[in-house]
């Protein structure tokens, strides 16, 4: 069954257009991310979703029903606020029940409602406070609660964890990815941090500019993203991009990358596509973990310029054909900064762009 | 350098406590000159002590000073403004509230304009209003009347509650309108249950500032008001500008505090709101 | 549930509309409508009572010939400077002296505020007994020693104006010292401390970073202090009475006068519409632009 599905959903004010038609489609019990920088329309497609904002045309489905013209309220969805917006003037109980009471659920069935949803968070000891008594994590598990509370076919949530310090943002992340492993229950989720989006979604819709740019599953986009944007967007430290020319030596195509030794010949080989594009440019997507340190006659000579230690790995930052390179490497087999570090890359992970049309080629 | 910082804080004190007692004379003036006789203000001068405290001038104020013809004192204005004051306030403060919550909550194409239309309101210089005004309320029968006072004190006064209204509400943020939204509640009941619960501060601002407006107001009163329905400042100015063999300036002064007596009290007990209301039509937020 | 909700769209979109369209409506009718009512009668040859027939500019002409009418204007001019001059002086002097962590400045604040919680009638009178030429100050100065002292600016048509001035600078003063204060409160720290590293003095670093971080301060209390000054009305009604003769009049009382007094509505109408092109003048560039940064903040 069709959890959620969005069919060509626009939303133009005026001459600014938000989003440029937009289609998604999830099962139940997915957890599906939106993701993208600021101003790239997630937030607006989230409000569509629940109906705060009106689509200027397409179809949204919720549990296979059109619900363009569908109250908020009748939706079927719970929602989950970046600011929690908690209501201020009323306790932790009353905001919970706040809903149930407006829908007309009788007074036993909402205590037994709050009862269940704070045994469920453990947080049946703050009913009776209100949020200005409550910590920033506290104030989140509410929020979460009341949404709970309905019991909803759609949980959406908009950033829900960007208020939190660092720390709490991580175990909050865990503890909403086992509650959905426990719920089962169907997740539409904004965010602008990649971490949340790689680790919590089962689909991601990277989103810019009004366009999803590529919509899979989190290795998928992390392993084979469509573009530039997303490459550039998910995973951390960036992926490097590294300019160069297609050639061809013998029967092998590949690449030539030189940093501050000989110029290395790399092979692409068995990648069919790049056949007709020898002796273009292009350019040669690498992740700082793709390299790795080993002497060999076949490694690419790097000046190492700065080296930063991250604990399990250090980020060695050096130049690749005239751009800045990062590679992620192990503590023990970096070098100091001043030295030269040889290289060797995971060549059938690397990733291959077209420099015009900015989309991944091979 | 610790004796001149000495000499810098003394001068800094002596300076705050001559501004202090620069705004602090007149009312001392007003208070001892309204608890003098007549014959002591003749003999003494506008700081001695009063020899002899009398009340004798609030009570001739408050009943049998003569304002202009009449000689009842200024009991009959006074009790007109308060029956002007309170459904001027009340229903000025209302619209404003609501107002305010469609202004910033829930806009609409053009409500900004509307907002900027209101807005001007604040500053307008009523004098274009009087003389149509007059007409109106003539031809509606509300001139000379409380209820015409309170009908205009409501159209000029809630432009400035729209704006408290306004400017606070844009501080509520707008995720909490979409959490009410999705859990079923409409315009009203979000007014009700979500946003006048948390209005506290904003009302008090609005009750204490309108108070003082339409209390202190003259223009309306003197304009719009004979007789029956004047206001206490009207009243006020009648019973100083009649010309009696003797000036009184004691019974001056003490329907003069008579007239100042309620947004004293006001300023005294909700002075905190008083200030943030000044500073809110000031500085827009 | 799975019909779509006809009330959804409707009661969302037309609700707060109809909400507003009271207070809109009174704005469009008791304002604008009656500035266009008020507009036209300037254009009437309206005495006592109201008239509608056309007449050009002729109560435009009569104001512009009137002496009393230049009178009002020039004292306008004289009390707007010296009015909004001094009471930003003293707000801003007393708001930076208080700013110094004095003890007890709640209470010295709220002593420097509470004339403008009064009616400026109630000030008017006050200032009206104090200043008197008989009784008032003089005579304290008489009792003081100085015999030669005279102050008679409350009958002296030269001078009258500039009572209307002190007793409106004592209400006003304070004001201007809490929006100030207000505003001296909003700096920000961090500025001040890397000033005081930087080895600037104390007024120096007033002077150079903290008034001009509060610009917009300034530029409001401007707007409210000249809306106060063209709208006065109440305090020279109650101190001078306009007088002597008409030597104390402003804008405001001589359009009372001639529209409610001498019979002379259009001709108070004119004066009213030239009292509001003034203010728009002021007010209209300040809210667009308020309104213009709202809109993009």
């Amino acid at each position: 069954m069709g959890a959620l599905a969005i069919k060509n959903v626009t939303k133009s004010f005026g001459d600014t257009h938000i989003l440029k038609g937009i289609n998604i489609d999830i099962e139940a019990g997915e957890f599906l991310i939106l993701v993208g920088p600021s101003g790239c329309g997630k937030s607006t497609l989230m409000n569509i979703i629940a109906g705060l904002e009106q689509a200027t045309s397409g179809e949204v489905h919720i549990a296979d029903r059109v619900v363009n013209n569908v109250a908020p309220k009748d939706r079927d969805i719970a929602m989950v606020f970046q600011s929690y917006a908690l209501y201020p003037t009323m306790n932790v109980r009353q905001n919970i029940a706040f809903g149930m009471e407006t829908r007309g659920v009788p007074k036993a069935e909402q205590n037994e409602i709050i009862n269940r949803v704070a045994k469920m968070l453990q947080m049946d000891h703050l009913l009776d406070r209100k949020p200005s008594a409550l910590s920033g994590g506290q104030r989140q598990r509410v929020a979460m609660g009341r949404a709970l509370a309905r019991d909803p076919k759609l949980f959406l949530f908009d950033e829900p964890l960007s208020n939190l310090d660092a720390k709490l943002r991580v175990e909050m992340r865990v503890e909403i990815k086992q509650l959905h492993q426990r719920l089962k229950t169907t997740i539409v989720y904004v965010t602008h941090d990649q971490i949340e989006a790689m680790t919590l979604g089962d689909k991601i819709a990277v989103m810019k500019d009004g366009v999803i740019q590529q919509f899979g599953s989190p290795q998928d986009i992390y392993e084979r993203p469509a573009n530039l944007f997303v490459a550039s967007f998910i995973g951390s430290p960036s992926m490097n991009f590294i300019p160069c020319h297609l050639v061809q030596q013998g029967e092998q195509i590949g690449v030539t990358l030189q940093g501050n030794g000989v110029p290395q010949f790399i092979a692409l080989s068995d990648r069919a596509e790049l056949k007709d594009r020898v002796g273009q440019k292009v350019i040669l997507g690498v992740r700082p973990e793709q390299w790795d340190v080993e002497q060999s006659e076949h490694a690419l000579q790097c000046a190492v310029k700065i080296t930063e230690p991250t604990g399990p790995d250090t980020m060695v930052y050096s130049e690749v054909n005239g751009v800045e390179m990062i590679a992620r490497v192990h503590p023990r087999a970096a070098t100091a900064a001043g030295t030269s570090l040889s290289l060797i890359l995971d060549v059938k992970k690397a990733v291959v762009f077209d420099p015009e049309t900015e989309l991944r080629i091979a | 350098m610790a004796n001149s910082e000495k000499f810098w804080r003394f001068a800094l004190y002596g300076a705050l406590l001559f501004a202090a007692a620069y705004y602090l004379l007149p009312l001392y003036v007003m208070l001892t000159t309204s608890v003098k006789s007549v014959e002591e203000i003749r003999v003494g001068n506008l700081l001695s002590l009063p020899m002899a405290v009398t009340f004798d001038a609030w009570s001739k104020a408050w009943s049998t000073a003569c304002t202009g013809v009449s000689c009842n004192g200024l009991s009959g204005y006074f009790w007109n403004s308060v029956q002007m004051v309170i459904p001027a306030v009340a229903i000025s403060t209302m619209l404003g509230a609501i107002n305010g919550y469609v202004l910033s909550k829930w806009r609409f194409r053009g409500s900004e304009i509307v907002f900027a239309m209101i807005l001007f309101g604040v500053f307008m210089p009523f004098q274009v209003l009087l003389l149509p005004m007059a007409q109106t309320l003539g031809m509606f029968g509300m001139a000379n009347t409380t209820a015409g006072l309170v009908f205009v004190h409501v159209v000029c006064g809630t432009a400035s509650t729209t704006l408290f209204f306004r400017n606070y509400y844009v501080g509520i943020p707008d995720e909490l309108i979409k959490a009410a939204r999705l859990d079923g509640a409409g315009f009203w009941r979000i007014f009700w249950r979500i946003i006048l619960p948390m209005s506290t501060p904003i009302i008090m601002v609005t009750l204490i500032w309108q108070f003082t407006q339409i209390w202190n107001d003259f223009l309306f009163g003197v304009v719009f008001a004979s007789g029956d329905a004047q206001p206490i400042t009207v009243g006020l100015n009648n019973l100083a500008n009649t010309s009696t063999s003797v000036k009184e300036y004691n019974v001056d002064m003490a329907a003069a505090l008579i007239a100042a007596l309620p947004t004293i009290l006001v300023y005294v007990f909700a002075g905190k709101y008083f200030v943030r209301g000044l500073t809110a039509g000031a500085v827009k937020g | 549930m799975s019909t779509p909700n006809a009330h959804y769209g409707f009661a969302e979109r037309w609700l707060p509309r109809l909400v507003l369209a009271p207070s809109f409506l009174l704005t469009l009718v008791f304002l604008y409508g009656f500035i266009a009512w008020n507009g036209y009668l300037s254009f009437t040859n309206s005495r006592l009572l109201p008239n509608y027939e056309w007449a050009g500019l002729v109560q435009y002409a009569t104001l512009f010939e009137n002496e009393r009418w230049w009178v009002a204007v020039r004292n306008l001019g004289i009390f707007a400077v010296l009015f909004i001059g001094g009471a930003m002086a003293i707000g801003i002097t007393l708001a930076i002296l208080l700013d110094q962590k004095v003890r007890g400045e709640g209470a010295i604040r709220t002593l420097y505020l509470y004339p403008m919680a009064l009616s400026f009638v109630v000030t008017g009178t006050a200032w009206k007994w104090m200043l008197n030429p008989g009784l008032g100050l003089e005579k304290l100065m008489h009792d003081w020693g100085f015999t030669s002292f005279t102050f008679d600016w409350l009958v002296n048509s030269e001078m009258s104006i500039y009572t209307v001035v002190i007793a409106g600078l004592w209400q006003s003063s304070g004001f201007v010292m809490a929006l100030f204060l207000a505003g001296l409160r909003g700096v920000d720290d961090s500025i001040i401390k890397a000033a005081q590293i930087d080895g600037a003095t104390l007024p120096r670093i007033y002077w150079k970073i903290i008034l001009p971080a509060l610009r917009p301060v300034v530029f409001s209390t401007l707007m409210i202090l000249s809306h106060i000054a063209i709208k006065s009305f109440d305090l020279v009604m109650a101190l001078t009475g306009g007088g002597p003769g008409f030597s104390s009049d402003l804008p405001a009382t001589y359009m009372y006068s001639m529209a409610f007094t001498r019979g002379q509505t259009g001709l108070g109408a004119a004066s009213a519409m030239m009292m509001l092109a003034t203010v728009a003048a002021i007010v209209v560039p300040y809210l667009y632009s308020e309104l213009r940064k709202d809109s993009h903040g």
